[in-house]
């Protein structure tokens, strides 16, 4: 089966809604299963930082959230794009489905971040180039979300809110490569997508597995909210119909 | 046990990330269920008033 007749195949909702019917409960049972194998790994067998000592432990929620409040936007902002170019329903559909997930990612991310920057800077907050972007990111969301909520017809709602994501895509590297960039109290990733890690393997596998296990559950609540998003477009549609009758 | 829960004078920043942390991944998977929840009652509403 070719590339482009998977893409027409995303392009229709009644098949969109049944896969992710299908494939979310695998998505939820893989990504539970490996949270729990990373907290006992990061809470109970990885040994204490030399320097940090257990603090270092909230790494193991508060990178996971921090990763996913930039990949969930990332994902909203192609998802608006690809709806913009090829006028696809469904993608909007996913973009207007991500932006609640990413704004609470975003929440979990400045308050976990708080709980560690308190006993490592001295500070809850500080106006940070790494917080403030994040910050930034937040009202993005909401801005997003807002947008989408504030004008009545769907397509003209798609075509404003799909704008600012693409436009607000541009505080992606900024917040990734805040720490490189400027002057930061906030430490530089501990993981690299090449090179070794700055941490010893006994503490980066429950990081990885934890992360691993975000991404999958990122896609779970991704689909659930997908098919909610689906049904309230489509609700005038047969299909729709014949799945919730 | 009390010696992990103290996480080495740090437990009062430790668990209350992880609490929050997935105390929120909770919620979004509780919000993602309701609102389709919500959708399927709203679309049968709708089937149940144009039969």
């Amino acid at each position: 089966m070719g590339t482009w007749t998977w893409f027409h195949r995303f392009g229709s909702p009644p098949w969109v809604y049944g896969f992710a019917a299908r494939w979310a409960p695998w998505f939820g049972g893989a990504a539970v299963t490996m949270m729990l194998i990373a907290l006992y790994g990061g809470l109970i067998l990885a040994p204490p930082d030399y320097q940090q000592k257990d603090a270092f432990r909230i790494v193991y929620i508060h990178a996971p959230v921090a990763t996913m409040s930039l990949a969930v936007y990332s994902t909203l902002a192609l998802a608006a794009a690809v709806g913009l170019i090829w006028r696809m329903k469904v993608a909007h559909a996913a973009a207007a489905a991500c932006a609640p997930i990413g704004a609470w990612f975003t929440v979990a991310t400045l308050v976990t971040g708080m709980l560690w920057g308190k006993p490592m800077w001295g500070a809850y907050w500080v106006w940070d180039p790494r917080l403030t972007s994040e910050l930034v990111l937040l009202f993005l969301y909401f801005g997003y979300m807002g947008l989408r909520a504030g004008i009545e017809d769907p397509q003209k709602a798609d075509k404003a809110s799909a704008v600012l994501a693409i436009v607000g895509a541009v505080n992606v590297p900024i917040i990734k490569y805040s720490v490189n960039w400027w002057n930061s109290l906030h430490q530089p990733a501990t993981t690299k997508i090449l090179g070794d890690p700055d941490m010893d393997w006994s503490m980066v596998w429950p990081l990885l597995l934890m992360l691993a296990a975000f991404f999958l559950y990122f896609g779970w609540v991704l689909l659930i909210r997908l098919r909610a998003e689906l049904l309230r477009r489509e609700r005038n549609a047969s299909w729709v119909r014949e799945v919730v009758a | 046990m009390s010696e992990f829960f103290a996480m080495s004078g740090y437990g009062k920043y430790v668990w209350p990330a992880f609490a929050v942390g997935f105390g929120i991944v909770v919620l979004i998977y509780i919000t993602a269920v309701s609102s389709l929840a919500a959708a399927k009652q709203e679309a049968r509403r709708r089937l149940e008033m144009n039969s």
